[in-house]
C-alpha cells in the first residue's frame, strides 16, 4: 500500500517537472524570439486611412482620484473628433466620478456622451456589458479610468481593425509610478517582460497574444458574434481572448502603443490585485481549455498549445508548490526519483537555466527598453515571486472552496494612490 | 579553532556571499538612478512632419536676421544658443554657397536662405538646410536634412540622410537614396532608382507625372469612389486554405482566406481582403477596403486600392495601380516594397527596411 502511494507521489512529481520543464522552455522561446527572431509589427505604420468612427468605452467605479486625468488625454488625442465618441461607464460610483465627468461632458459638448449606471451587477465586464447600448460603431476601444492615453494611440489601437482577421487589440501597458518603492519597481519589471517580450512574442510567432481589457479594443461584430461581454467572469478580458480564438477571430498586439497606467503601491492591494487575475484567469482555464485544445474550431494548431499553456499560467503556483511539497515527501522517504549523474546534472540544469527562466526573459525586456539600471533589481524580483506564488495558490484553493460550497465570486476594485485633481 | 568563532565565521561568510548578489540591486534601490518611468511618446503621434516642424521651432530666432538679409540682399553668420553655427543667405547667390564649400567641403554650418536656393553638384551638406523660396539641389549631393518653404527638387543621385520636407511639391530625381523621412504638403515625385523608406504627401507619384499610366483606374472603369475604406461591417466570408476570385466577378463582402490568394483581371472587391499566405492580384482590380497580406503581395498594373495596403513580408507594386485617393487617402506599407514608375499613392508610402522605384516595364 505505501509503496504504490509512493509510485504515485513520483509519478506525479515527474508530471511537474515535466510542466515545468515545459513553462521554462516555453520562457526561453518566448525570450529568444525577442532578441533574435522576426518582429511582427504590421499595422504600426497606418498612420494615414480614412479612419472609422470609433467609441472609447472609460470603465470608472469610484476613480475620483485619476478619471479626470484620462478624459482630459481623450480629448487630445489625434483623432478626428467627429469620429470619436467617448463613453464613461460610471459604474455605480459612490464618490465624485458622476460629478467630474458630467464636468467634462459640459466642457467637451458632443464628444462625451456618459452611462451612469446606478444598479445592476457588480465588475467591469457587466458595466462594460449595459453600456453597450450607447455604441454603434464597429471599433470600440477600452481603457481603465487610471489610463492615460498618448497623443498618437487611438489611432494606433484602431489600425488593426483594417484586418479582419482581428477581433481584439491590445496595446502596451507602461507603469508611470515606477518609481514608488520596491513594489511598483518590481512591477515595472513584470510589465515590462510580460508585454515587451511575453506578449510580443506571441504577436511575432503568431499564437495567442492577450487582451487586457484596457488599452485595448474590440470589432463590434466579433463582439456580437461571440456573444458580447461575459458578466460572469471576473477577468473579462482572458474571457475575451478566448472566445474570439475559438470563433476565429484574432487579437492583435502593438507592442508600440504605449500608455501609462498606476500599478499598485502596497502588498495588500497588489495582493488582492493578482487574487482576482488568479481566479478569473482559472475561470477561463476551467471554461475553455479542454475546447480550445481538442475542440473543432478554426485555430490553429500552435494557438491550441500556446493558448492552453498560457491559460494554465496562473495554475502553476499551487502546482509548483505541490511539486515542492511532493519533492520533500519523496525525500523524507528515502527515496531518490533520480541517480548519480542524472540528478547531478538535473538539479544543475534547473539551477543555471530552469529557475532562471523568468528573470531572464524580465533582464532581456529591460534591455529591449533600453533600462540599464533597473536590471539591479532582478534579484529581488524573487521576493515578488514568493508574493505571488502564495497569493496565486490561496486564490485557487479559495476558488475550489467557493465552489464546494457555492459562494459567489466577488469583484473587488484595485484601489488608486494617485492625488485627485 | 574555537566552535563560537567557526560558527560565526561560518554565518558571516554565508551572510556575505547571500548578500553579495544583492548590492547592486540594494544601491539602485536607494540611488533610484533608473526609476522614472519608462519614456512613452505622449505628445507626438508619430506625425511624420514632426522634425521638421521641431527645425522649423528651432530657427525661428533667427527670423529678424532673415529679414534684415533679404531687404538688404546680405549674408549673415553667427552661432545659435545651443553653439550651432549658421550662415544666413539673403540672395539667390550659388557662388556663396561655393564660398562655404571652398571653406569646409562638408558644409558644417546650418544653412538659411531667406530666398530661393540652389546649391551645385556633388555637395556634402552635414548640418540642415532651411530654404524660403524654391530649393534646387545639384547632381550628386549628400543632405542631412532640408525644409523648404516652397517646392524642393533633388538632382540626380542625391542622398538625404535624415528628412526632407517640402511645403511645396518635391521631386527626386532618378538613383536618389532618400532614407529618412521625406514629406510634403502637396506632392512627391519619385523617379526611377529611387530608394526609400517613409514617404507621406496628399499626392505620391512615382515616375514623370506625362505618364501614361498616371491615369486613375477607377475613372478608366467607370467604377464609383467608395464610400469609406474603414473596417465595414459587411459580412467576412472566412475560408481555409487557398483561394480565387475569378476574372471580372463582383464579391460583395469581406475576404480572410487562411491560404494564398489570387484575384484575377478586372475583379472587384466591395469591402476588404486578408490573406494569411500570399497574394496575387491581377490587373484592373478593385478593392474597397483594405488589402493585407501576412507574407508576400504582388499588385498588378493598374489596379484601383481603396484602403490600406499591407505586406509583412514584400511588396510589389506594378505601374498605374492608385492607391487611396484625394479624399481618402492611405497607408501603404511593407518591409520591402518594390514599386513601378506610373503607380500613384495617396497618402503614405512606407517601406520600413527597402522601397524602390523600378522603372516601368
Amino acid at each position: 500500500m505505501f509503496g504504490l502511494w509512493l509510485c504515485a507521489m513520483i509519478s506525479v512529481l515527474y508530471t511537474i517537472v515535466f510542466v515545468i520543464c515545459v513553462y521554462t522552455a516555453r520562457h526561453y522561446f518566448f525570450t529568444l524570439n525577442r532578441l533574435f527572431g522576426f518582429q511582427r509589427h504590421p499595422y504600426i505604420d497606418i498612420d494615414t486611412a480614412d479612419w472609422p468612427p470609433v467609441t472609447v468605452l472609460v470603465a470608472a467605479h469610484n476613480e475620483e482620484k485619476v478619471i479626470a486625468n484620462a478624459l482630459s488625454a481623450l480629448m487630445t488625442v489625434k483623432y478626428p473628433e467627429n469620429r470619436m465618441l467617448v463613453v464613461p461607464v460610471n459604474d455605480r460610483s459612490t464618490d465624485r466620478t458622476r460629478e467630474i465627468i458630467d464636468q467634462f461632458v459640459e466642457e467637451f459638448p458632443g464628444r462625451i456622451q456618459p452611462f451612469h449606471r446606478t444598479s445592476g451587477k457588480g465588475g467591469k465586464a457587466a458595466a462594460l456589458k449595459d453600456a453597450m447600448e450607447l455604441v454603434d460603431t464597429e471599433v470600440i476601444l477600452i481603457f481603465d479610468a487610471d489610463y492615460i492615453p498618448g497623443a498618437g494611440l487611438i489611432k494606433q489601437l484602431v489600425a488593426p481593425f483594417f484586418d479582419l482577421e482581428v477581433g481584439g487589440v491590445m496595446g502596451r501597458v507602461v507603469p508611470m509610478n515606477a518609481g514608488t518603492n520596491l513594489l511598483t519597481r518590481l512591477l515595472d519589471l513584470e510589465r515590462s517582460g510580460g508585454y515587451q517580450v511575453d506578449q510580443q512574442a506571441r504577436m511575432n510567432l503568431r499564437l495567442v497574444p492577450q487582451h487586457g481589457g484596457t488599452v485595448a479594443g474590440v470589432r463590434l461584430s466579433a463582439l456580437r458574434e461571440i456573444g458580447g461581454w461575459n458578466e460572469n467572469s471576473l477577468t473579462e478580458d482572458t474571457d475575451l481572448t478566448y472566445r474570439l480564438l475559438l470563433n476565429g477571430w484574432k487579437t492583435a498586439y502593438q507592442n508600440r502603443s504605449e500608455c501609462y497606467e498606476e500599478v499598485p503601491e502596497n502588498w495588500p492591494v497588489r495582493i488582492k490585485q493578482i487574487m482576482r487575475w488568479a481566479k478569473g484567469h482559472n475561470q477561463a482555464m476551467v471554461t475553455y481549455s479542454l475546447r480550445l485544445l481538442l475542440g473543432k474550431h478554426r485555430a490553429t494548431m500552435r494557438e491550441r498549445i500556446d493558448g492552453t499553456l498560457l491559460l494554465g499560467v496562473y495554475a502553476m503556483a499551487p502546482i509548483t508548490l505541490v511539486g515542492w511539497a511532493l519533492a520533500l515527501g519523496v525525500f523524507y522517504q528515502g527515496v531518490a526519483p533520480l541517480h548519480g549523474v542524472i540528478a547531478v546534472l538535473s538539479l544543475t540544469a534547473y539551477a543555471a537555466l530552469g529557475n532562471l527562466a523568468a528573470f531572464f526573459e524580465i533582464a532581456a525586456a529591460s534591455r529591449l527598453d533600453g533600462t540599464r539600471k533597473r536590471i539591479c533589481l532582478l534579484p529581488f524580483l524573487i521576493l515578488g515571486f514568493a508574493v505571488s506564488i502564495f497569493s496565486v495558490s490561496r486564490a485557487a484553493v479559495s476558488q475550489v472552496s467557493d465552489l464546494v460550497t457555492g459562494a459567489e465570486f466577488h469583484w473587488d476594485k484595485t484601489e488608486r494612490f494617485r492625488k485627485a485633481l | 579553532m574555537n566552535p563560537y568563532i567557526a560558527v560565526a565565521a561560518l554565518v558571516f561568510v554565508v551572510g556575505v556571499m547571500f548578500t553579495l548578489p544583492l548590492v547592486p540591486a540594494l544601491v539602485e534601490l536607494r540611488r533610484k538612478s533608473d526609476a522614472l518611468p519608462l519614456s512613452v511618446v505622449q505628445q507626438n503621434a508619430g506625425e511624420i512632419r514632426h522634425f521638421a516642424n521641431s527645425f522649423r521651432t528651432y530657427i525661428n530666432g533667427l527670423e529678424p536676421i532673415i529679414m534684415n538679409c533679404v531687404a538688404s540682399g546680405t549674408i549673415a553668420t553667427g552661432t545659435l544658443s545651443d553653439g550651432e553655427n549658421y550662415v544666413v543667405l539673403g540672395r539667390v547667390d550659388q557662388a556663396l554657397v561655393r564660398t562655404l564649400a571652398e571653406r569646409d567641403p562638408t558644409h558644417p554650418v546650418l544653412v538659411v536662405s531667406g530666398v530661393d536656393l540652389a546649391v551645385g553638384p556633388e555637395s556634402t551638406f552635414s548640418k540642415d538646410i532651411y530654404a524660403r523660396g524654391q530649393f534646387e539641389g545639384g547632381e550628386n549631393n549628400s543632405y542631412r536634412a532640408i525644409l523648404g518653404e516652397r517646392d524642393v527638387h533633388l538632382g540626380k543621385a542625391s542622398r538625404v540622410l535624415r528628412w526632407v520636407h517640402a511645403v511645396g511639391e518635391l521631386t527626386a530625381d532618378f538613383g536618389c537614396r532618400l532614407y529618412g523621412r521625406v514629406s510634403s504638403d502637396l506632392l512627391i515625385q519619385l523617379h526611377a532608382d529611387c530608394s526609400f523608406l517613409r514617404v507621406n504627401a496628399p499626392r505620391i507619384e512615382i515616375g514623370p507625372a506625362s505618364s501614361d499610366a498616371n491615369r486613375t483606374p477607377q475613372d478608366a472603369s467607370g467604377f464609383p469612389p467608395p464610400s469609406g475604406t474603414g473596417p465595414g461591417t459587411s459580412p467576412r466570408f472566412l475560408h481555409d486554405g487557398d483561394f480565387e476570385v475569378l476574372a471580372g466577378q463582383t464579391v460583395r463582402s469581406n475576404i480572410v482566406i487562411r491560404g494564398n490568394l489570387h484575384i484575377h483581371s478586372g475583379a472587384r472587391v466591395c469591402g476588404s481582403v486578408k490573406s494569411v499566405k500570399d497574394m496575387v492580384i491581377e490587373d484592373g482590380v478593385s478593392v474597397e477596403g483594405s488589402v493585407i497580406s501576412a507574407r508576400k503581395m504582388r499588385i498588378g498594373p493598374h489596379c484601383a486600392i481603396h484602403g490600406p495596403v499591407i505586406a509583412e513580408r514584400e511588396l510589389a507594386m506594378a505601374a498605374g495601380t492608385h492607391c487611396g485617393t484625394m479624399e481618402y487617402p492611405t497607408t501603404v506599407s511593407a518591409p520591402e516594397i518594390e514599386v513601378e514608375e506610373g503607380v500613384v499613392v495617396f497618402g503614405s508610402l512606407w517601406a520600413r527596411e527597402r522601397g524602390h522605384v523600378v522603372a516601368s516595364r
